[in-house]
């Protein structure tokens, strides 16, 4: 490293056509002037470090896969669940209790379930299904 | 004159009215200076400022508004003179993003790519207010 000695108001030129100049010392901090051509880049070090530093950290080869980009419009809600639908029962009757049939049975819901996917009636096999494997 | 560049899943042809210059290259990159920018629709809104020549090599970039609404670089007097702006109107934004471990994404607001719609001339600059930016701002991504 050339170490050249300033004063105030002093200049260093390089390369016959960049010129830094002194243009005031205060307590430990120097104020510097840069006259440059516009092509050549002039930044602080560390600023200059840390964005080279990022940019290395970023370069990728190939094709990573990619998260989704998640913001700001909210997350889709998710499908509602499927509606429930009880059979109607009758009450139990608690003055006459009922001995007939399975009181868990009476009571337990029949869920219907519709999907988004084609649904098969009980008995037939998802012709679809065995299309793809095929 | 007209490359073919592979990206790894598809040969594309680049037009060199496609081309961005960037006469300084990005930082520590400076030999490179030729670059395209690519969007797959799946992957928006992100993009990939790809190096052309250099199969495969390409940096993930953003559109530093949807994350950061109120982010206003401020772009020195040289930095506008050698990109030929005179119009904000004439300038695309974009920020390089760097995907880290556990689904942390984050872009860097410190040192924006400023491209030159009409020219495709563009420079990694580093802003006046540089110090008020982040250079890893998180990004928001779906778990």
């Amino acid at each position: 490293m050339l170490i050249l000695s300033r004063k105030t108001s002093e200049s260093i030129i390089i390369d016959g056509r960049i010129l830094v100049k002194i243009v005031r010392i205060e307590g430990g901090m120097v104020k510097v002037g840069i006259d440059a051509p516009s092509d050549v880049p002039v930044h602080r070090q560390e600023v200059f470090d840390e964005i080279q530093r990022n940019n290395v950290e970023a370069l990728t080869r190939g094709r990573p896969a990619l998260p989704k980009f998640g913001a700001p419009r909210p997350k889709p809600e998710a499908p509602p669940p499927p509606p429930v639908v009880q059979p109607v029962a009758p009450a139990p009757d608690p003055l006459n209790a009922s001995t007939e049939g399975d009181k868990a049975d009476a009571t337990r819901p029949r869920k219907t379930r519709t999907t988004n996917h084609r649904t098969t009636a009980p008995g037939q096999t998802d012709k679809r299904k065995t299309q793809s494997e095929t | 004159m007209k490359c073919a560049e592979s990206t790894g899943t598809q040969t594309l042809t680049i037009k060199p009215e496609n081309i961005i210059r960037i006469p300084q290259g990005l930082l520590g990159f400076e030999q490179y200076k030729e670059y395209v920018l690519l969007a797959n629709p799946e992957e928006a809104p992100f993009q990939w400022l790809q190096v052309v020549g250099e199969s495969g090599l390409a940096f993930l970039v953003i559109n530093p508004f949807l994350v950061a609404p109120d982010y206003q670089p401020e772009v020195g007097p040289e930095d506008l003179r050698s990109l030929g702006l005179t119009n904000p109107q004439d300038a695309m934004v974009f920020n390089v993003v760097t995907i880290r471990g556990a689904g942390q994404v984050t872009v860097n607001l410190k040192g924006p790519i400023i491209v030159n719609r009409h020219t495709l001339v563009a420079k990694q600059v580093v802003p006046v207010n540089a110090l008020h930016y982040s250079l890893q701002f998180p990004i928001p991504v779906a778990g």
